[in-house]
Parts: C-alpha cells; structure tokens; sequence
C-alpha cells in the first residue's frame, strides 16, 4: 500500500468517524497494586467525553496512559487503528494528543503568542540569523483564537493579566496549534466564576465543532450533564459504565459515580 | 502616562540624575570624566548582563565577581609566564566559562539550588586566586597587544565601549528575537509549563549559567587589560554592584522581568550615581548608602523573577 | 515611589555636601577604610586638611582595585588641587597615578611604596620598627627561653617585621621560636588569630617565656587568651606594632599581659602629607625642602610601661 493510499484511508476512517484513539484492555500496575484493569475506550472526533469516578478510582493513571505520561502494564494503544506507544507527552503531543494540564499549562508572565507557540515557535532567516517571526505568531495566534470565538486584540499582554476564561482559550488554542486531534482537559472549570464557567463550556463545545475529540476529566456533575455526550465511569481501576448522556440529570450523574452502577 | 512612567519611570530618574550632577557637579560634563564614566560601565554592565541572563533562565549567580577576579589571575598568570596575550584572552574566557559549565552541571544534575552552589563555587574560586597568586598581584610587563583590548581606541571611542556596544547588542538579539532566548525565559518564568510544552529547560539553565561565567571572564579579560594588573579578588567590588544593575533595570522597559536596555540603563546610573558623588565631595559612605538603598527599593517594586529565583532552595 | 528615590538619594548628596567655595582642594583615597590603620591615616589626613580652610573629599576603595582605579579617574577629573593616598596600590593602578602626574595633580602616599608618579612617599622604616620590637621583647625574656610568634605575610610592613624577629633569632641562638601562627584569612583574621594561638598556647604549655606579635590587632587577642589563662603580667611578655588607644590602655593596665608596642605614627603621617601638601603645592617650596627621596621617613616610638602615660589621653 502506498503512502498516499494509507493516508487516504486515514481519512476516510476519520470521515466514517472511526475512533482517532482506541485502547484496548489497558491494565496498569503499580508494583502490587493494580490502579487500571481491563479498560476498553474509543474517542471519536468531534465527541466531547466525560471521564468520572471517585478519587483513586483509576482516572488519572489511565490519563497518564493516554497522554504519554506512563507505559501501559497490559494492553494496546491505537492511533486511527494504529498500535502506537509514547514516549513521553511531547511524543504523545506530536501524535496529536495534547493534554491541558491546568495549574501548569502556561507560563503566566509570557505572552499570550508567546504561550500560544511556546516549544513551537515560528521563525524567519534574516541574512545568517534565524530570529523569531512575531508578527506571524501574532497573527495566527489571533486566528486560532477567533477559531475559539475568542477576541483579544494585543497578543503581547502577559497571560496572567488575563482572565481564567482566557486562559483556558490560550491553552486551547495552543493545542490547536499543535493540531491535537485529542484534547485531554483536566478540571477546566475549576476555580472558575459562573460567567467563565459558561465561556470554557463555549470554548469546549466549539473544539468539538472544529472536529477534535476531547477528552474531559471533572468532579463538576453540571459540566459533565452540560458538555458531555457520553460519560465513562470508573471504579476500582474498572469501566463500570460508559453511556450516552442525554436525558442524564447531574445529580443522576452523581448518583452512578457513588454507586457504580447504571440507572 | 501612567504606562510611560511604569517602564521608563527610573530611567527618566536616571536622567534627570545626569541633569542634576551636569548643574550641580564641578566638572561632570567635562569630555574626559563622560568618556570616564562610559568606560567603568562597560565592566560593570558587561558583568551585570551576565547575571541578568542567569536570571532570566530562572538561575540566580552568585558567583560572578569571585570567577571574574580568579579569570583575571588566571589571565595575568599566562601573560605575565610569557604565553603571550592571546593565551591569556584564553584563559580569562575559559575559565570564566568553566565556572559558568560547572554551575550549570550543579544545579540541572546534581540538583543544588543555585543559591547554594554558585555560593559555594564563589568559594573555591576565592581560594584558587589566593592559590595562583599567594596573594601578590601580577603587576608590570604587561604587553601592549594585551592591554590595548581595553586601553585603545577605534576612529576615537574607546575599545571598553566597543565591547560594551557589541555584548549588548549580541545579549538584547539572543534574549529578545531568538527561540533560544524565549526559551530560556520560558525556563525561567514558568519551569514545569516550559517543559510541557518540550522546551529543553535543564539545557536552558545550563546557558544561561555558561553564559554568565563567560561574560564573567570577558569582564575579568577587560579589567586585566584595562588596570594591567591581576589581583585575587580584584572583582570583588562589582558583585553587589552588578546585582544592583540587573535589579534596577527591572524597574525599566519591561517592568518586573530583567531586560538588557534596563542593566544598560542601570549600570550608567549606578556609575553616574558613583561619578557624580565623588565630584561633589560627598562623603566616602553615602556610595554605599545609596545602592543599598538602590537594591531594596529595586526588589521591593518588582523582582519577583529574583524573589523565585531566591526561595525556590 | 521608586521614580523618585534615585532623585532623593541625589538631593541627599547636595545636602550633604556643604556650600563649596574655591578653596585649596584635596582628594584623600584610603584603600580599605575597615582596616583601622587606613582609616586612621585618612581621617587625620582630612581633619588636618579641614583644619588649613581646605575642601576634602574622603574617598574609600573597599579594598578593590578597580574601585582605587575609578577615583583617581573621579578625583583627576574633579580637578582636585592635589590627592593623598593612605595605603594605596600605586603599581597596580599605576595607569591613573601616571593619568595624575599627566594632569599636573601632585600625589603624596602614605605607606604605599614608591612610585615616579608621586611626589613621595610617607614611610616608617619598616626595618627599624621590626628590630625595635624584637629586641625589647628579648630583652624581657633575658635573651634566652622560648617565643611564639603570631605572623601576618599578607602585608609588606608585618612581613618585613617577621623577617626580622628571624634574623634577631638567628643571632641569638638562646631564643628558640617553639611555634609559629601564620594568619591566613583576611576579613575573619580574628578568628583565625584566637585559634591559631589557643593551639599553640595549648601545645607548648609551660614551656613559654615570650610572644610576638606581628601588630596590635593580633595582640589584643593573645592578651585576652593569656588573661584567661591566668597568666600574670611579665610572666608570659607580650610584644607588638603599631600602636594606638587600645594598645596603650593595655599597657598601662596592671593585669594585661601586653609589655609594649612600636608606635607607628599613623595620625602623624596622615598629618605629614597634608604639611608637605602645604609647603610644596600651596607655598611652592621645592619638593627637596621636605625630602630629596622617593620615602619621606617617619621615626616610630617604643612605647611602654615607662613612657606610655603620655600616650594615654586625658
């Protein structure tokens, strides 16, 4: 098969919403202890899916799994159908799977286009020099955020002088930088006032628009009823429940995370 | 307004500083004492560049003037043995840029906190220019070639503030429109975010470390040259000086962040401070006085970059 | 708030500095004001200049040769009448002692070595001071026993008073010297001076009929060892150079060990450069009227139990 060929599967796969991310049995263990058993999941563009579960049920190591943090015990990771194996979140990042870390994603004191490219940055030869390319930075920068509906118009104004909506748009926008098809958002509404809250929730739903799957891991059951069209639970390292959310109430939400069990 | 006062507030200080020391000091504005002034800058400004690029990665170098006095001996040893000049240039730059390697070496992986181990670098570095030296400076047959890197002139400005000129231009390129400077200054704003996005953090600290202990033997070279003597501890003076410089120049042009047009600034300020002091016949403590009060005032309105630098041990 | 503090610092310097008129100026360097000989020479040097109606900028180096080298730059450039040096460094500055005597600015040094850029240099003969102490102190001893030495190398004036403690001894093979203590640090030196002693005190227990001291500073401390130890007045003689306040209040207290010093002149110099100013800068008198060398010599005084009440202020 030639190249072309395989990439013109790729995407008609992708057409056919095929999953961009498939794992398959992923058990993890922590010596003795075993934190992910057994975990089947398929994330497709343009899906938004929630991730729940009580604390130590498994979530953030199956996370780790996912963004390239750690090496699964058991079990495969596919890349549109691809067996695939990271070897650290910049692997992962370059494979399209970005993960928004929250408390670390950005570096407050740079630039809203500095952060939007930081590890990417864009450059130009200028005689023998090769010099950063601000203005194109700039630009795009702007544009990736008017993907997001988000209007800021000095690129150059620190990050930390910007709202907690805002943020999250920069970090997001820096994953579409990357071109991730799989966003991974821990807690993005945490710490957030009501009015931000609804403006990330904009943000999220227009990625999803914009053909990425994402990925969202929340203790907040509103964001979760909101966002999500389907919700999986774990518990004890195990799927217990993975289900479409519609017609779901957060509280019946709440309510399976406590349980383990569907309604 | 308020945003022009915010970034140039202390270079306009500076300014009207040079004002007030052309009405109020005898002989200030005299061509000889101008050129005099830009002259003691330069070392003082080259040094200062230095640290400020430590810092920017995140690094604080406390190491600066014991290096740059043990990168003179070094120097003036080699000179004064009959190597020639050109060894000696050698040896001030290498041994300036061996200390800034091994700074760099302690604290990306041995894992010291840079207060700690540029501290204790500064002591062996006092105690290896006591070791070369015994003590005695290197004073006499300096050749010319050597001491016309400081001591010269090209089409009449002096060589000191060519070399001034050209390490600032080079630091302000590599800070301001380099993926290498952004990178460092991503280090050293924001460690964890930087790394995440696969930004080399570790080797960026180790730049900016090598780079200081560079500029550190560059300073040493130029002092050597410009004294034609090389004394242990020699340098000693300009530690407290050249941290004030970064300090204030973080007041300026991008406040709260160090920036090499603000060093520059400061570094001319703290030596017109110096110049003009003298020429009105303060007494000898009100030098100290005021950059100790220079340095708190400069930390307390906006180093914060230090403050992290400082306490992250 | 910042905006303004470098503005106040400046205004502070104008108020500091008094009303100039065009009187007789002179700029005085000390090259480390935190050693008290330095400061002693300068300041004397400056309130004998202050006392002639004279302008006085007082200027210390911190020890740090670029900083010596920047005030000649500030001095010459201030157009100062004339500049004193008190321990200066005139070979490793010598680019601005020579941008001085380019300029016409005459140089008086004190202690600092001679230089053809200056006019000269105030001196104690050094030779005379260090024979002077070593003697006394065998004589003490009655030229025979056992001395520590408490040494300094770091210093051209203590280095050449240790060579000749060694050359007394080598004359008088009665004395023997059972332990020495060479002072290694500079700024913690009276650290270093109490444990070097202790060690030596402590080792050679008994056998001790002297000590030496390569100058007062060191002195005070080996006082106030022997004096915890018990040691009495004359048991144990104790010697040293330099002289000053503290030095003569030990001598004439009954219960210090210390016998006596060599009174190095340091107020004297600082007071002679100023008078050689005088006479050869203000009243144009050939240089040859105060000195036809390189070294203006200063006589250094023996000072002990016996004499040291004129010492001694009222």
């Amino acid at each position: 098969m030639t190249s072309a060929a395989a990439a013109e599967l790729k995407q008609a796969a992708r057409t056919t919403s095929a999953p961009l991310v498939s794992l398959r049995g992923i058990g993890v263990n922590y010596g003795a202890v075993t934190a992910v058993a057994d975990v089947d999941l398929d994330l497709v563009a343009g899906e938004i899916v929630a991730l729940c579960g009580d604390n130590g049920a498994g979530k953030s190591s199956l996370v780790k799994v996912i963004s390239g943090a750690a090496q699964p015990s058991r079990g495969a990771l596919l890349i549109d159908g691809e067996p695939a194996r990271f070897s650290g979140p910049q692997d992962a990042l370059r494979r399209g799977v970005a993960t928004i870390y929250q408390e670390l994603a950005l570096a407050p004191r740079l630039a809203i286009y500095q952060n939007v490219f930081l590890g990417a940055e864009l450059t130009r030869m200028i005689g023998p020099l090769r010099l950063l390319d601000k203005a194109r930075m700039m630009a795009e920068a702007k544009a990736y955020l008017a993907r997001l509906a988000v209007t800021i118009d000095d690129m150059r104004r620190p990050v930390e002088k910007l709202s907690g909506g805002q943020r999250q748009a920069i970090a997001i926008a820096r994953a579409l930088r990357w071109n991730a098809n799989l966003v991974i958002m821990d807690e993005p509404t945490a710490a957030l006032g009501v009015r931000e809250t609804a403006q990330v929730h904009d943000l999220i739903r227009r990625l999803a628009q914009d053909g990425r799957a994402v990925l969202l891991i929340s203790h907040s059951m509103p964001d979760v009823a909101a966002l999500a069209r389907r919700v999986v639970i774990m518990k004890h390292g195990r799927k217990v429940i993975d289900r479409a959310v519609a017609g779901l109430s957060a509280d019946d939400i709440g309510h399976m995370i406590a349980s383990g069990k569907d309604i | 307004m308020g945003r022009i006062l915010e970034r140039y507030g202390t270079a306009l200080a500076g300014l009207a500083l040079i004002v007030f020391f052309a009405a109020a000091a005898p002989n200030f504005l005299n061509p000889a004492n101008l050129l005099n002034i830009g002259k003691e800058t330069s070392f003082l400004a080259i040094l200062a560049l230095g640290f400020m690029l430590a810092l920017i990665a995140g690094e604080l170098d406390l190491s600066i003037a014991d290096v740059a006095s043990l990168a003179a001996v070094a120097c003036g040893a080699l000179v004064q043995w009959g190597y020639g000049p050109l060894a000696g240039v050698a040896a001030a730059l290498g041994v300036g840029l061996a200390a800034g390697l091994f700074n760099g070496f302690a604290v990306t992986i041995l894992h010291v906190p840079s207060l700690i181990a540029t501290l204790g670098l500064a002591a062996i570095a006092k105690g290896l220019g006591f070791m070369l030296t015994q003590g005695v400076a290197f004073v006499g047959r300096w050749p010319t070639e050597f001491t016309g890197l400081a001591r010269g002139a090209l089409l009449g400005v002096p060589n000191l503030i060519l070399w001034l000129i050209a390490v600032s231009a080079l630091v302000w390129l590599l800070v301001g429109a380099t993926r290498t400077g952004l990178h460092m200054t991503a280090a050293g704003e924001a460690t964890e975010a930087a790394r995440l996005a696969g930004v080399k953090t570790d080797r960026m600290k180790r730049l900016g470390l090598a780079l200081c202990g560079l500029l550190a033997g560059a300073t040493a070279m130029l002092l050597a040259s410009s004294l034609s003597s090389a004394a242990p501890g020699m340098a000693g003076d300009y530690f407290l000086y050249a941290i004030a410089a970064v300090l204030l120049g973080m007041t300026m042009f991008d406040p709260g962040r160090p920036n090499a047009p603000g060093t520059l600034v400061a570094a001319l300020s703290l030596k017109v401070l110096g110049n003009g002091l003298v020429l009105m016949g303060a007494p000898y403590y009100a030098q100290d006085i005021a950059l100790g009060a220079i340095i708190i005032a400069s930390v307390a309105v906006s180093a914060a970059a230090l403050k992290r630098a400082a306490f992250k041990v | 708030m910042k905006r303004f503090l470098i503005a106040a610092v400046g205004a502070a310097a104008l108020a500091l500095s008094a009303a100039q008129a065009a009187a007789f100026e002179v700029g005085i360097i000390a090259f480390q004001m935190s050693s008290e000989t330095h400061a002693r020479v300068a300041n004397a040097a400056a309130a004998a200049a202050k006392a002639k109606g004279w302008t006085v900028t007082l200027l210390n180096s911190e020890g740090a040769l670029p900083k010596h080298a920047e005030q000649f730059d500030a001095l010459i450039a201030k157009k100062v009448d004339a500049i004193i040096v008190a321990m200066g460094k005139p070979i490793e500055a010598e680019a601005q002692f020579k941008a001085a005597r380019d300029k016409g600015v005459p140089v008086v040094t004190v202690m600092s070595g001679a230089s053809k850029d200056t006019l000269f240099d105030i001196q104690v003969n050094e030779y005379k001071v260090g024979a002077e102490a070593a003697l006394y102190l065998f004589g003490q001893m009655g030229y025979t026993g056992n001395l520590i030495s408490q040494r300094f190398e770091g210093n051209v004036g203590t280095r050449i008073r240790g060579r000749l403690l060694d050359d007394v001894l080598v004359e008088n093979q009665a004395v023997k010297e059972i332990g020495k203590h060479s002072m290694a640090r500079t700024q913690s030196w009276r650290d270093d001076v109490r444990a070097g002693m202790q060690a030596l005190l402590l080792k050679n227990q008994g056998q001790i009929n002297g000590v030496w001291a390569s100058f007062d500073g060191q002195a005070y401390i080996i006082d106030d060892l022997l004096k915890a130890q018990g040691v009495k007045r004359g048991a144990i003689p104790l010697v040293s150079i330099d002289g000053g306040e503290e030095t003569y209040r030990r001598i004439a207290d009954p219960d210090s060990t210390l016998l006596a010093t060599v009174m190095i002149p340091f107020e004297g110099m600082g007071e002679r450069a100023v008078e050689a100013i005088d006479s050869i800068v203000v009243k144009k008198q050939p240089k040859e009227s105060v000195t036809s060398g390189p070294y203006l010599f200063q006589d250094a005084v023996l000072v002990d139990a016996s004499n040291v009440k004129q010492f001694l202020k009222k």
